[in-house]
């Protein structure tokens, strides 16, 4: 029998819906996509969009699942002001002003597209806030994923903060050397390479270190490396994956056969 | 498959993470804060293509788009990104291709390369005057030529122009101020990635998204609609818009890295002969 790890090293996510395995999660996020943009033109996002409210709210995170729906307001202002008002080849238009004609046809378009994109963004919203991104890539490597795409992806979302980071001192360093970043946009413009250059340079010169430091620790020696942190999964969640999959490919078959259109 | 395997070494994958994060945090803060109607978000991704290859590109692209989309918290991420990793990474394998032909080598005072300039600039002018009589010169020619509305002639006439201005421009500031012939070939590299891009990319953008994004492009595709254009082709103008200008104002910055990077880093990569003067 294999010893468990202690538990610095594995820490036990807490609740139901968090202590799922991470490839179930992805897997249920990866099914509600599908279906918000497969099922109908309404009842598929309707329904994704109640589904994962539920979730969230079982799941604990529906606060924070707020603050990634008040990030989409801008792009859906946008989507419903445009759509409403800029429908081509609307016939319900009820007022013209100037190039503007507010329609019916248009806005219930953009409300479609709004429904639908914040159920698709909200789904992955939920696999993001129940899974950490250390566990997500830790159970894939087990499951045969390469050890190069996982240092891939784990290092990029790691560098990315810390290149934001870098930046903000940089523009500070800039400023204490008399670069204006607040004046007329046309000095502002003048500032880009000065804020630009370092940045991306800065970055560039960790290749080489990071290189060395990596083949010091024989990351490209062949063979699998042996995983310390293993997430539980069980039968029923392998089988509720299988059967996601399933429905998946039906799905988009029917859709694609033409056999959803009586969908609304 | 070695040409495949060969172009993930240790340094190709320890350059991508980081190049995904300069196109992200770059692209954010374009897009988001500056509400500028180009992107810069592929600066990474057209870096790795150029030296590292095709498919290092192509990947680093569509996991630039992922990540940004799907996996960064709200601040910086931004889901309307995620669809349009098909688009990066198309751009991606291009620049490869590019890198591949030795298109981004720096050729500072190379005089045998002028004359291969000289036909690189006839070359997408001789493009531009073709397109422009074909498609610009009549209002019946452009209807029948691209099927947008005639109406709207002036407004496309005006776009084609600013590209036409901005490649110039930036031609002539590489060829006068830097004396790089080089930069010739980079830039005209970055005008066909930008037209393949902004064809890619105008049916993501108006089946997804309805053609709107949330960022500074918005106000061209409502400038477009608002002069009678249907969905799509008020997104594919948009794209054909800033997309050339992006790309070409993108490849520009990178042939600039790579051409200040030493040389030493830069060989080490897959593709770094092809980007070093022989001279050095």
């Amino acid at each position: 029998m294999t010893q468990r790890p202690p538990s610095f090293v594995v820490r036990a996510p807490t609740g139901t819906y968090r202590s799922l395995n991470p490839a179930t999660k992805l897997a249920t996020a990866a099914a509600e996509v599908v279906a918000a943009f497969f099922l109908g033109l309404w009842t598929g996002p309707v329904v994704v969009l109640v589904l994962v409210v539920l979730t969230a709210f079982v799941a604990g995170v529906a606060r924070r699942l707020g603050v990634v729906a008040a990030v989409t307001i801008p792009i859906v202002a946008s989507i419903m002001l445009i759509n409403s008002l800029l429908y081509p080849g609307a016939t319900d238009v009820i007022a013209r002003i100037g190039p503007l004609a507010p329609s019916i046809s248009g806005f219930l378009f953009g409300l479609q597209i709004t429904i639908r994109l914040l159920a698709a963004s909200l789904a992955l919203g939920v696999a993001y806030l129940t899974t950490r991104t250390g566990d997500l890539l830790a159970d894939l490597e087990r499951r045969g994923f390469g050890r190069r795409a996982s240092f891939i992806i784990g290092s990029a979302i790691e560098t990315v903060p810390r290149t934001v980071t870098r930046a903000a001192e940089i523009v500070d360093a800039q400023r204490a050397r008399g670069l204006d970043t607040e004046g007329r946009w046309w000095r502002r413009v003048r500032g880009i390479v000065p804020l630009a250059a370092p940045v991306v340079f800065g970055a560039l010169t960790e290749v080489e270190e990071r290189t060395m430091a990596l083949e010091a620790r024989a990351f490209s020696t062949p063979g699998p490396r042996t995983v310390i942190r293993t997430l539980p999964d069980s039968g029923r969640q392998r089988a509720v994956r299988w059967a996601l999959l399933l429905g998946l490919v039906l799905l988009v078959g029917l859709r694609l056969t033409g056999h959803l259109a009586v969908v609304p | 498959m070695g040409w495949i395997s060969r172009q993930f070494t240790t340094r190709t994958i320890v350059l991508m993470p980081i190049a995904i994060a300069i196109n992200i945090v770059l692209g954010a803060t374009v897009q988001q804060v500056l509400k500028l109607p180009i992107y810069l978000d592929s600066i990474g991704t057209i870096l790795v293509g150029v030296v590292a290859g095709p498919i290092a590109g192509l990947l680093t692209g569509v996991l630039s788009n992922l990540i940004w989309g799907y996996l960064l918290p709200a601040p910086i991420g931004s889901s309307t990104i995620g669809p349009f990793a098909i688009t990066a990474g198309v751009i991606g394998l291009l620049a490869g291709l590019w890198g591949w032909l030795g298109l981004f080598r720096s050729r500072r005072g190379e005089r045998s390369s002028i004359p291969g300039a000289i036909v690189a600039v006839i070359l997408v002018g001789a493009l531009a005057l073709y397109t422009f009589s074909r498609a610009y010169a009549s209002p019946t020619d452009f209807q029948n030529n691209t099927g947008f509305d005639p109406t709207t002639l002036d407004q496309s006439r005006i776009f084609f122009l600013v590209i036409l201005v901005i490649f110039v421009a930036l031609i002539a500031f590489a060829l006068f101020l830097r004396r790089d012939v080089g930069a010739v070939y980079a830039i005209g590299a970055g005008l066909v990635t930008g037209i393949a891009a902004a064809i890619v990319s105008a049916p993501i953008a108006a089946i997804v998204y309805g053609g709107v994004t949330g960022s500074g492009t918005d106000l061209l595709v409502a400038a477009f609609r608002a002069g009678g254009d249907s969905l799509v082709s008020a997104t594919l103008k948009q794209g054909l818009l800033s997309d050339p200008m992006d790309k070409m104002i993108t490849s520009f910055v990178v042939f600039f890295i790579v051409g200040n990077l030493s040389q030493r880093f830069i060989a080490r990569f897959p593709n770094g002969e092809r980007l070093v003067s022989p001279s050095a």
